[in-house]
Protein backbone atom coordinates (compact mmCIF):
# COMPACT_ATOMS: atom_id res chain seq x y z
CA UNK A 1 0.00 0.00 0.00
CA UNK A 2 1.21 3.32 -0.67
CA UNK A 3 1.03 5.64 1.80
CA UNK A 4 0.56 9.62 0.48
CA UNK A 5 3.86 11.78 1.04
CA UNK A 6 1.60 14.32 2.67
CA UNK A 7 0.60 12.23 5.44
CA UNK A 8 3.93 10.61 6.27
CA UNK A 9 5.12 13.95 8.39
CA UNK A 10 2.63 14.08 10.93
CA UNK A 11 -1.10 12.51 10.84
CA UNK A 12 -3.30 15.34 10.06
CA UNK A 13 -6.81 13.68 10.15
CA UNK A 14 -8.61 14.28 6.81
CA UNK A 15 -11.91 15.41 7.35
CA UNK A 16 -14.75 16.60 4.70
CA UNK A 17 -14.59 20.70 4.46
CA UNK A 18 -17.97 21.23 6.90
CA UNK A 19 -16.26 19.16 9.79
CA UNK A 20 -13.44 20.73 9.29
CA UNK A 21 -14.45 24.02 9.50
CA UNK A 22 -16.90 23.29 12.78
CA UNK A 23 -13.63 21.75 14.26
CA UNK A 24 -11.64 24.65 12.85
CA UNK A 25 -13.78 26.84 14.92
CA UNK A 26 -13.71 24.95 18.18
CA UNK A 27 -10.02 24.91 17.77
CA UNK A 28 -10.24 28.39 18.15
CA UNK A 29 -12.45 28.53 21.08
CA UNK A 30 -9.43 26.60 22.78
CA UNK A 31 -7.04 28.71 22.09
CA UNK A 32 -8.68 32.01 23.08
CA UNK A 33 -6.44 31.76 26.68
CA UNK A 34 -3.12 30.53 25.66
CA UNK A 35 -2.13 28.72 22.28
CA UNK A 36 -2.13 29.57 18.94
CA UNK A 37 -3.55 28.60 15.63
CA UNK A 38 -2.00 27.62 12.91
CA UNK A 39 -3.92 27.18 9.23
CA UNK A 40 -1.41 26.18 6.20
CA UNK A 41 -2.94 26.20 2.47
CA UNK A 42 -1.07 24.22 -0.43
CA UNK A 43 -1.64 23.02 -3.55
CA UNK A 44 -1.49 19.45 -3.90
CA UNK A 45 -2.56 16.35 -5.60
CA UNK A 46 -2.27 13.99 -2.80
CA UNK A 47 -0.34 11.57 -4.69
CA UNK A 48 3.37 10.38 -4.06
CA UNK A 49 5.92 12.40 -6.18
CA UNK A 50 6.59 8.71 -7.88
CA UNK A 51 2.96 8.53 -8.73
CA UNK A 52 2.36 12.21 -10.10
CA UNK A 53 5.85 11.43 -12.45
CA UNK A 54 4.45 7.84 -13.51
CA UNK A 55 1.11 9.67 -14.12
CA UNK A 56 2.82 12.62 -16.02
CA UNK A 57 4.63 9.82 -18.11
CA UNK A 58 1.45 8.10 -18.89
CA UNK A 59 0.06 10.91 -20.32
CA UNK A 60 -2.43 11.17 -17.44
CA UNK A 61 -3.23 14.53 -15.89
CA UNK A 62 -2.80 15.27 -12.73
CA UNK A 63 -5.78 16.47 -10.76
CA UNK A 64 -4.18 19.37 -8.20
CA UNK A 65 -6.51 20.70 -5.22
CA UNK A 66 -6.53 23.05 -2.67
CA UNK A 67 -5.18 20.78 0.53
CA UNK A 68 -6.22 22.48 3.70
CA UNK A 69 -4.34 21.71 7.49
CA UNK A 70 -4.75 23.53 10.46
CA UNK A 71 -3.58 22.46 14.04
CA UNK A 72 -3.66 24.44 17.41
CA UNK A 73 -0.27 21.94 18.53
CA UNK A 74 -2.52 19.31 20.01
CA UNK A 75 -4.99 18.37 17.24
CA UNK A 76 -4.00 18.32 13.65
CA UNK A 77 -7.04 18.10 11.20
CA UNK A 78 -7.39 18.46 7.05
CA UNK A 79 -9.56 18.54 3.86
CA UNK A 80 -8.98 19.06 0.09
CA UNK A 81 -11.26 21.13 -1.70
CA UNK A 82 -11.26 21.16 -5.54
CA UNK A 83 -12.17 24.04 -8.22
CA UNK A 84 -16.02 23.16 -7.51
CA UNK A 85 -16.65 23.78 -3.35
CA UNK A 86 -13.13 26.31 -2.64
CA UNK A 87 -15.63 29.31 -3.37
CA UNK A 88 -18.33 27.91 -0.75
CA UNK A 89 -15.43 26.98 1.42
CA UNK A 90 -13.71 30.21 1.41
CA UNK A 91 -16.78 32.22 2.18
CA UNK A 92 -17.18 29.76 5.54
CA UNK A 93 -13.67 30.10 6.53
CA UNK A 94 -13.75 33.96 5.90
CA UNK A 95 -16.69 33.97 8.18
CA UNK A 96 -15.07 31.96 10.71
CA UNK A 97 -12.00 33.95 11.04
CA UNK A 98 -14.35 37.55 11.14
CA UNK A 99 -16.08 35.99 14.34
CA UNK A 100 -13.03 34.33 16.04
CA UNK A 101 -10.25 37.20 15.31
CA UNK A 102 -11.31 39.47 17.60
CA UNK A 103 -7.83 40.14 19.41
CA UNK A 104 -6.52 42.58 16.47
CA UNK A 105 -6.62 45.96 17.52
CA UNK A 106 -8.94 48.03 15.77
CA UNK A 107 -8.13 50.70 13.65
CA UNK A 108 -6.43 53.75 15.21
CA UNK A 109 -7.79 57.30 14.05
CA UNK A 110 -4.77 58.96 14.35
CA UNK A 111 -1.65 57.85 12.77
CA UNK A 112 0.74 55.94 14.30
CA UNK A 113 0.61 54.05 11.55
CA UNK A 114 3.24 51.98 8.64
CA UNK A 115 2.67 52.84 5.55
CA UNK A 116 0.86 49.47 4.92
CA UNK A 117 -2.38 51.40 4.15
CA UNK A 118 -1.00 53.89 1.96
CA UNK A 119 -3.44 52.70 -0.47
CA UNK A 120 -6.48 52.99 1.44
CA UNK A 121 -8.69 56.53 1.01
CA UNK A 122 -7.27 58.62 3.19
CA UNK A 123 -10.07 59.80 5.72
CA UNK A 124 -11.20 63.26 4.68
CA UNK A 125 -12.23 65.08 8.34
CA UNK A 126 -15.70 66.09 8.25
CA UNK A 127 -16.46 69.83 7.85
CA UNK A 128 -18.05 70.66 10.88
CA UNK A 129 -19.92 73.92 9.37
CA UNK A 130 -23.07 73.20 11.86
CA UNK A 131 -20.64 72.80 14.77
CA UNK A 132 -19.55 76.38 13.62
CA UNK A 133 -19.79 78.90 16.87
CA UNK A 134 -21.72 81.58 15.94
CA UNK A 135 -19.93 84.72 17.10
CA UNK A 136 -22.37 86.84 18.51
CA UNK A 137 -20.85 90.61 18.50
CA UNK B 1 13.49 35.67 9.39
CA UNK B 2 12.82 39.27 8.46
CA UNK B 3 9.18 40.29 8.11
CA UNK B 4 7.94 42.43 5.25
CA UNK B 5 6.75 45.78 6.24
CA UNK B 6 4.56 46.04 3.45
CA UNK B 7 0.93 44.50 2.85
CA UNK B 8 1.55 45.03 -1.21
CA UNK B 9 5.03 43.93 -1.49
CA UNK B 10 4.32 40.57 0.59
CA UNK B 11 1.17 40.07 -1.82
CA UNK B 12 3.13 40.65 -4.92
CA UNK B 13 5.86 38.47 -3.56
CA UNK B 14 3.82 35.53 -2.68
CA UNK B 15 2.17 35.02 -5.81
CA UNK B 16 5.10 35.24 -7.86
CA UNK B 17 6.75 32.97 -5.19
CA UNK B 18 3.82 30.49 -6.09
CA UNK B 19 3.91 30.72 -9.84
CA UNK B 20 7.45 29.59 -9.59
CA UNK B 21 6.98 27.05 -7.94
CA UNK B 22 3.31 25.60 -7.20
CA UNK B 23 4.48 22.28 -5.74
CA UNK B 24 6.35 23.22 -3.28
CA UNK B 25 5.02 26.50 -1.64
CA UNK B 26 2.75 26.58 1.20
CA UNK B 27 0.94 29.59 2.51
CA UNK B 28 0.53 29.19 6.41
CA UNK B 29 -1.22 31.94 8.94
CA UNK B 30 -1.02 32.16 12.25
CA UNK B 31 -3.60 33.39 14.72
CA UNK B 32 -2.64 33.56 18.33
CA UNK B 33 -5.56 35.47 20.13
CA UNK B 34 -4.08 35.95 23.60
CA UNK B 35 -1.23 38.18 22.54
CA UNK B 36 -3.50 39.57 19.78
CA UNK B 37 -1.24 39.02 16.39
CA UNK B 38 -1.50 37.28 13.28
CA UNK B 39 1.39 36.07 10.92
CA UNK B 40 1.15 34.96 7.63
CA UNK B 41 3.57 33.33 5.88
CA UNK B 42 4.43 31.78 2.60
CA UNK B 43 7.57 29.85 1.91
CA UNK B 44 9.34 27.13 -0.90
CA UNK B 45 11.48 26.00 1.62
CA UNK B 46 14.26 28.01 -0.12
CA UNK B 47 12.90 31.71 0.16
CA UNK B 48 10.18 32.28 3.08
CA UNK B 49 8.32 35.61 3.48
CA UNK B 50 6.23 36.50 6.31
CA UNK B 51 4.14 39.58 7.45
CA UNK B 52 2.86 40.05 11.03
CA UNK B 53 0.31 42.23 12.16
CA UNK B 54 -1.81 43.21 15.07
CA UNK B 55 -4.51 45.08 12.99
CA UNK B 56 -7.98 43.68 12.54
CA UNK B 57 -8.18 46.09 9.19
CA UNK B 58 -5.06 43.67 8.05
CA UNK B 59 -7.13 40.45 8.72
CA UNK B 60 -9.50 42.36 6.16
CA UNK B 61 -6.96 42.21 3.53
CA UNK B 62 -5.71 38.98 4.31
CA UNK B 63 -9.49 37.65 3.09
CA UNK B 64 -8.60 38.53 -0.09
CA UNK B 65 -5.67 37.03 0.15
CA UNK B 66 -7.04 34.24 1.21
CA UNK B 67 -8.92 34.15 -2.16
CA UNK B 68 -6.16 34.69 -4.25
CA UNK B 69 -4.76 31.56 -2.71
CA UNK B 70 -8.09 29.32 -2.58
CA UNK B 71 -9.06 29.80 -6.45
CA UNK B 72 -5.01 29.89 -7.47
CA UNK B 73 -4.29 26.39 -5.25
CA UNK B 74 -7.71 24.48 -5.93
CA UNK B 75 -7.61 25.54 -9.68
CA UNK B 76 -4.54 26.16 -10.80
CA UNK B 77 -2.02 28.90 -11.08
CA UNK B 78 -3.10 28.90 -15.01
CA UNK B 79 -6.78 29.09 -14.32
CA UNK B 80 -6.08 31.78 -11.31
CA UNK B 81 -4.35 34.10 -13.97
CA UNK B 82 -7.44 34.43 -16.44
CA UNK B 83 -9.78 35.29 -13.70
CA UNK B 84 -7.52 37.56 -11.72
CA UNK B 85 -8.61 40.76 -13.69
CA UNK B 86 -11.98 40.85 -12.40
CA UNK B 87 -11.70 38.85 -9.33
CA UNK B 88 -14.06 39.66 -6.71
CA UNK B 89 -13.71 38.50 -3.47
CA UNK B 90 -16.84 36.67 -2.45
CA UNK B 91 -18.85 36.54 -5.79
CA UNK B 92 -20.77 33.84 -6.39
CA UNK B 93 -21.63 31.52 -10.07
CA UNK B 94 -18.78 32.31 -10.95
CA UNK B 95 -18.13 31.08 -14.51
CA UNK B 96 -16.07 28.02 -14.60
CA UNK B 97 -13.42 28.31 -17.87
CA UNK B 98 -11.28 25.47 -18.22
CA UNK B 99 -9.07 25.44 -21.19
Amino acid sequence: MVISQLSVNVDYVRLQPDPFLNELTSMFERTTEKGSVWVTLKHSSNKSKVQRNKMKTAGEKVEYRCLIRATDGKKTISTLVGPKDHQRFQSSYATILKARMTALKKRERKDKRKATDSSDKKQVPKKRSSAAKKISN
Amino acid sequence: MVYIASWDDFVEKSVQLFRADPEKTRYAMKYRHCDGNLVLKVTDDKECIKFKTDQSQDAKKMEKFNNIFFTMMARGPEVADKRRAGFQPNSFGLQKNFG
